[in-house]
């Protein structure tokens, strides 16, 4: 481990990083409100630490970053950036405290959506574009961004590429990682365009559709009203949004083959099939069950059970209506979609459904084999033999994060939460998700949770976010061994 | 430029290596996961699993777009069927496959006017064949390669203790050895490749690089205090493809030839085939076989087993017990850098010379040939300069030549010219230029043709 290599990559991320802070700064100059100084000085710092830590590091070169140096950068990177990020909230007019702005923060960057705001209407407008804002990029990864923009992290690119997207069945796009990783960002970007377009047809201003397609495009979740989306109580609205959280949550390389001009492939994915499926069924189940009882007329019913089991299957965590009210059981598959969470390769967080579809193919593989001892089978996917490997690193995954969410959450209840808003919480946090239930639920905030809870489920969203190994490895005493 | 690579082994790893370095998209396939894994581990490619030879897994690696596919599995039937499949698919690219059967030696034009349409057929054991023979007739000899069709060769030799060029500027060297001044064109020290200037000292223990022309070369090898030797006997250790080889054309040579084979149906093999050459059956590191063979009195030993551990073995107790000096074929290429210290100082890599080929095809402009120096710091580049190209038509000093490259011979019709700052590129000339590796892009662009001359 060249610490010292390392910082100067961390450097260098953090200054760009600070550069970014110009568009919420051209948001604030425009609507002339009190974010201007503290962005202004939240930039300064960041990018003068980010410049010095450069200048400081600069003679330590290496051509190559090893698997291990590639985990560091990415975990550390993204704490950096979390706690830069905070920053034009923390020096703000001192409504929030430090760890409220770093949860604000990791939880935009996370793309979780979870708020400590009581009033999200009051914040000013740069601030709100630049909470919005953090979770466009941090959607698609600010690794990946950086690996597309910044050329000397050519070959390197890789390791770091791989330790912020860890699919479990890699694919590359193109020969190179930079191109890579500009295919992904250019494909991310014009989703985001159309989004914006149709939001505005719908008759949506500028500065707000561009705050609900950067959190819609990385499912992310913040909205700038208080209400989430049920504020804009419109059909199209809810039919766009859902449109979008969808396309969010399938993975990007399918986007870019139907630009490609190949839009079979979507229907070739075997993930995709099982994703589309899966919400499909769940919709339909949630529906018949909150109609008659909460909902009147069938078409209500389907409205408002579409939305929610979208926003959260997709991680998203966009809300129209409280479905704390719901009955139990569509509570119930509200928090199983907490865990099953979008698609591998794409922005959403959670287990991801090709880990879910692998794992029962697993299942049945292993019951396969106690009726025939003798037959030779394999785990596959798409016509293609799942190496052992891959399904071993599954499995762990698996376990980690089940693992890391109970104890997490026993944890949190050991800090005198309650039953229900401890897992949730925790599930909530960990897939990315944003709203739980309890104290924590849709018409609720995360203010109410204890300090050291919020520094718990700041941790929880890392984990979550990078899928736990590049975060947990932090933690692995071998890890930090000559 | 998109070049697929059929086969991760060392080939494949080190010609996707050298490629990305130089910013083209590579594509690899190969059946084994574990290699795929290796590739996808360690370089900017993109990996295919499954097999090179069927047209699905092409298309899925993009055969369509690209502009080479190289076949360099391990084997020759899977390349050629790979190239044939290429052909079908996709016409125009330019396929180069490594066949290595001597059986295919007669029929290497016909594979490229037939149905595969292989443009290059690459066969690294007649390379090595060729390279184990030079390394022999020129004393004192590290690294060999030519130039100019073998009009000029590139030298490397290591510069002994008690040499009289030791610690003596290179602007001072015509005065000190009374005769023109060699072509030192790189330095190898402790690991590191210097390309020297005026100033700089040579130091003993140096590996030094130079170029000369064929008909000198023995006479700029005895500055270098290395003087010739006659080779007339030669034990060759391992009978496969490329110990054949050598021993038939050594038989050719009458030179006397020993093979210790350790497989008694291969010896038989040997034995039918080959009519002066005397054929034992043992093992190689057997040292009361080497003693009753006389090793004392064999000029070279040429280890080439499947095995490096042996080949080193073999080399290392063979030179302990008198034989003057030996050759040793290694293939892999982390042994490279430690094979000075252990005291083996020829050796031979037919992988490396498939690297060699492979990448004197792939450049573009009007390269004639590229070697790779060892531990594959830096390239030799031999090319035509291009009436259109950036060099040609002003003083050296006035081109912006990229950092640690240097154009260390210009071959003008018969002469040979030492470059100064001065020296002008006229077109048509040959130029042959030294770079590290990461310079060679440049080398590259500069090399080939402006586009708005046409």
């Amino acid at each position: 481990m060249r610490w010292r290599f390392i910082l100067n990559i961390i450097g260098i991320l953090t200054f760009f990083f600070g550069l970014t802070m110009v568009f919420p700064l051209f948001v604030g100059l425009y609507y002339q409100d009190q974010s201007v100084i503290p962005i202004l000085k939240s930039m300064g710092i960041t990018v003068l630490v980010g410049f010095s830590l450069y200048l400081i590091f600069r003679k330590e070169k290496a051509e190559v970053i090893s698997q291990r140096e590639g985990m560091a950068i990415v975990a550390v990177g993204w704490s950096a950036v979390g706690l830069f990020g905070a920053l034009p909230f923390f020096l703000g007019d001192g409504s929030f405290t430090f760890v409220d702005a770093v949860f604000e923060s990791v939880s935009g960057f996370t793309t979780t959506g979870a708020s400590i705001l009581t009033n999200i209407e009051a914040l000013s407008k740069g601030l709100l574009f630049w909470r919005s804002f953090i979770q466009w990029l941090g959607g698609m990864g600010i690794i990946v961004l950086s690996v597309a923009i910044l050329p000397f992290l050519g070959v390197g690119g890789m390791q770091l590429y791989k330790a912020e997207v860890p699919s479990p069945v890699p694919d590359k796009l193109k020969p190179r990682i930079r191109d890579t990783a500009s295919v992904l960002w250019k494909v991310y970007a014009l989703i985001s365009l159309v989004e914006v377009v149709l939001l505005m047809v719908g008759g949506m201003d500028l500065y707000t559709a561009l705050c609900h397609t950067f959190t819609t495009m990385p499912t992310g979740g913040f909205s700038t009203k208080n209400a989430s989306i049920a504020h804009f109580n419109s059909i199209y609205f809810d039919c766009i949004f859902i449109f979008f959280m969808l396309m969010a949550g399938i993975n990007f390389s399918l986007h870019y083959q139907l630009l490609r001009g190949k839009p079979l492939a979507f229907w070739r994915d075997s993930e995709f099939r099982f994703f589309l499926g899966t919400v499909a069924f769940l919709v339909l189940v949630v529906s018949f069950n909150i109609y008659g009882s909460i909902y009147d007329s069938l078409g209500q019913a389907f409205r408002y059970g579409a939305f929610q089991v979208v926003s959260i299957i997709t991680t998203t965590g966009y809300a129209t209506a409280d479905y704390e009210q719901w009955p139990a059981m569509s509570q119930l598959i509200l928090l199983l979609c907490m865990f099953i969470g979008a698609s591998a390769g794409s922005t959403g967080g959670g287990i991801k459904c090709l880990r879910v579809m692998l794992c029962f193919k697993f299942c049945y593989k292993q019951l396969f084999s106690l009726i025939h001892p003798h037959a030779v089978s394999h785990v596959k996917i798409g016509g293609k033999v799942v190496s052992d490997d891959v399904m071993q690193s599954i499995l762990g995954f698996l376990a980690l994060y089940i693992g890391l969410f109970t104890l997490s959450s026993v944890i949190l209840a050991g800090m005198g939460v309650d039953f229900t808003t401890s897992f949730a919480a925790v599930a909530a946090c960990i897939g990315n998700i944003g709203p739980g239930f309890g104290m924590v639920g849709p018409v609720d905030n995360f203010a109410q949770i204890p300090h050291l809870g919020k520094w718990l489920l700041v941790w929880c969203m890392l984990l979550g976010r990078l899928e736990i190994f590049t975060i947990i490895i932090l933690v692995v005493p071998e890890f930090w061994r000559k | 430029m998109r070049i697929v690579i059929v086969g991760a082994g060392e080939v494949g790893f080190h010609v996707a290596n050298h490629l990305t370095l130089e910013n083209k998209d590579v594509v690899v396939i190969d059946k084994n996961p574990d290699a795929i894994r290796r590739l996808s581990d360690n370089l900017d490619v993109q990996v295919v699993n499954g097999s090179g030879s069927s047209p699905v897994v092409l298309e899925e690696a993009g055969i369509q777009n690209a502009e080479i596919i190289l076949a360099v599995t391990d084997s020759d039937e899977t390349n050629l069927v790979a190239c044939l499949v290429a052909n079908m698919i996709s016409p125009t690219t330019k396929k180069l496959a490594r066949i290595r059967d001597a059986d295919y030696d007669k029929y290497h034009d016909m594979f490229s006017s037939h149905a595969p349409h292989i443009d290059t057929i690459i066969n690294p054991e007649i390379e090595v064949v060729k390279t184990i023979d030079r390394l022999m007739s020129v004393p004192g000899a590290v690294d060999i390669g030519e130039f100019a069709d073998g009009r000029i060769e590139f030298v490397g030799v290591y510069l002994e203790k008690n040499a009289q060029l030791a610690g003596i500027r290179l602007s001072e060297l015509p005065a000190k050895t009374g005769k023109a001044r060699p072509l030192i064109a790189a330095v190898v020290r402790e690991e590191e490749l210097i390309i020297p200037r005026g100033n700089d000292r040579l130091l003993a223990g140096d590996l030094v690089y130079f170029i000369s022309e064929e008909d000198k070369l023995l006479e700029t090898l005895s500055v270098f205090g290395k003087h010739d030797q006659p080779v007339n006997r030669v034990l060759i250790v391992g009978g496969g493809r490329i110990g054949f080889r050598l021993a038939s054309l050594l038989e050719e040579k009458s030179i006397q030839t020993k093979i210790i084979e350790r497989n008694p149906d291969r010896c038989t093999v040997l034995a039918e085939s080959l009519n002066k050459a005397v054929v034992l059956c043992g093992d190689g590191s057997d040292q009361s076989l080497l003693a009753e063979e006389n090793i004392r009195d064999i000029d070279v030993v040429v280890t080439l087993t499947d095995n490096e551990e042996t080949n080193i073995l073999a080399s290392l107790l063979a030179t302990r017990m008198g034989a003057r000096k030996s050759i040793t074929k290694i293939s892999k290429f982390s042994y490279f850098p430690l094979m000075t210290a252990i005291g083996i100082e020829q050796v031979v890599s037919p992988r490396l010379s498939a690297i060699n080929t492979i990448l004197h095809h792939i450049r573009k402009g009007k390269v004639l040939s590229a070697i790779s120096l060892k531990g594959e710091q830096a390239e030799v580049i031999e090319a035509i300069a291009l009436e259109t190209s950036d060099i040609v038509g002003k003083p050296l000093k006035n081109i912006s030549f990229p950092k640690g490259a240097l154009v260390a011979g210009i071959i003008r019709k018969e002469d040979i010219i030492i470059p100064t700052g001065d020296s002008v590129i006229e077109p048509d000339d040959r130029i042959i230029i030294f770079a590290i590796k990461q310079a060679v892009p440049k080398i590259e662009k500069i090399l080939s043709v402006k586009l708005e001359y046409f």
